[in-house]
C-alpha cells in the first residue's frame, strides 16, 4: 500500500511521531507501506531547511526512495524559508501537491 | 492639531517580502477592476494574470489585477501594483521579469517563471491603454504564454 503523510498540526508531530515513529521505520525500511509524499504545513516546515538535523535524514530517505516532500508555500514565506529548503525540496499549493502525487498516487492520505 | 502616529501600525513601511506582498495582494485581487483592463494571460501551468489600470494624464494612477491564487503570482503583481502608480506608460513598460525576481527575494528558483507572467499580463493592460489612447480597441481577448521572455 502506498501512502502521504500531511503534517498539518504542530503539538509533536515533527519531533515525535516523524523523528521517533516513522523516520527510524523508513531508515530500517520496516515501516509496512511506501511512503510516496509528505506534505508540510506551517511551523512544520522548519524540518525542511537545510541543515534542520531530522531533516537532512529525511532528505536521504526521500532521495533514496523517491518519496516527494514539499511545503506549503505560503507558511515557508510567511515564514522566509522558502529559498532555504534542503535542494531540491519544492514548495507548492494543493495543485502542486495533487501534481507531484500524480504519477505515484497514495492508496491513502494520513493527516497528522 | 493631531499628531502624526507613530504608533508600528501607521510609521512603518510596508514590507516587501513576499508573505505580505501576498497578504495585500489577495485583498487587492479581490476588488473590482479599474478602468482600463488588459488580456488575460496564461501560463503553461495553466496560472492565469489579468492587470487592470487608471490612467490619468499619461501616468498610472491605479493599478489592479485579478489572478489565480497562487502565492507567488500574487507577491509579483502586488509587487507591481504598489511600484507602477506613477509611472508614465513608457517608464512601466521597462519593468522586466528580471527586475521582479531581483525586487522580490526570497522566491525559489522554480517558482521564479510566475514574474514572467506577471509582467506579461501587466504589459498586456499597458498595450490596452496604448489601444485606448489611439483610439484602436484591442481585440485580443486572451494571450497564451508559452514560452519565458527575459
Amino acid at each position: 500500500m502506498k501512502v502521504a503523510y500531511i503534517f498539518a498540526t504542530q503539538r509533536h508531530n515533527i519531533s515525535y511521531v516523524l523523528a521517533k515513529m516513522i523516520l527510524p521505520q523508513l531508515e530500517q525500511k520496516r515501516h509496512g507501506v511506501d511512503v510516496v509524499g509528505m506534505f508540510f504545513f506551517e511551523d512544520n516546515n522548519y524540518v525542511l531547511v537545510d541543515g534542520n538535523p531530522i531533516g537532512a535524514r529525511l532528505h536521504k530517505v526521500a532521495k533514496e526512495t523517491g518519496m516527494l516532500l514539499m511545503g506549503c508555500d505560503q507558511c515557508c514565506y510567511e515564514r522566509e524559508i522558502a529559498d532555504k529548503l534542503f535542494p531540491g525540496v519544492p514548495i507548492g499549493c494543493f495543485p502542486d501537491l495533487y501534481q507531484a502525487l500524480a504519477g505515484n498516487m497514495p492508496d491513502q492520505v494520513i493527516t497528522l | 492639531m493631531t499628531a502624526t502616529c507613530r504608533e508600528p501600525c501607521c510609521s512603518v513601511a510596508p514590507r516587501m517580502t513576499v508573505a505580505e506582498l501576498f497578504e495585500r495582494g489577495f485583498r487587492r485581487s479581490r476588488e473590482p477592476l479599474r478602468a482600463i483592463v488588459g488580456a488575460t494571460c496564461t501560463s503553461a501551468e495553466d496560472n492565469t494574470a489579468a492587470f487592470s489600470l487608471d490612467i490619468v494624464d499619461g501616468r498610472i494612477s491605479a493599478v489592479g489585477f485579478h489572478a489565480s491564487c497562487c502565492a507567488t503570482l500574487i507577491a509579483y503583481c502586488e509587487y507591481i501594483a504598489e511600484v507602477a502608480p506613477g509611472f508614465e506608460l513608457a517608464i512601466a513598460r521597462e519593468l522586466t521579469a528580471a527586475n521582479l525576481v531581483a525586487s522580490v527575494p526570497g522566491v525559489p528558483a522554480p517558482k521564479r517563471d510566475r514574474a514572467v507572467l506577471a509582467i506579461a499580463a501587466f504589459r498586456a493592460a499597458l498595450l490596452a491603454a496604448d489601444d485606448l489612447q489611439r483610439g484602436e480597441p484591442n481585440n485580443e481577448s486572451r494571450l497564451h504564454l508559452r514560452h519565458a521572455a527575459p
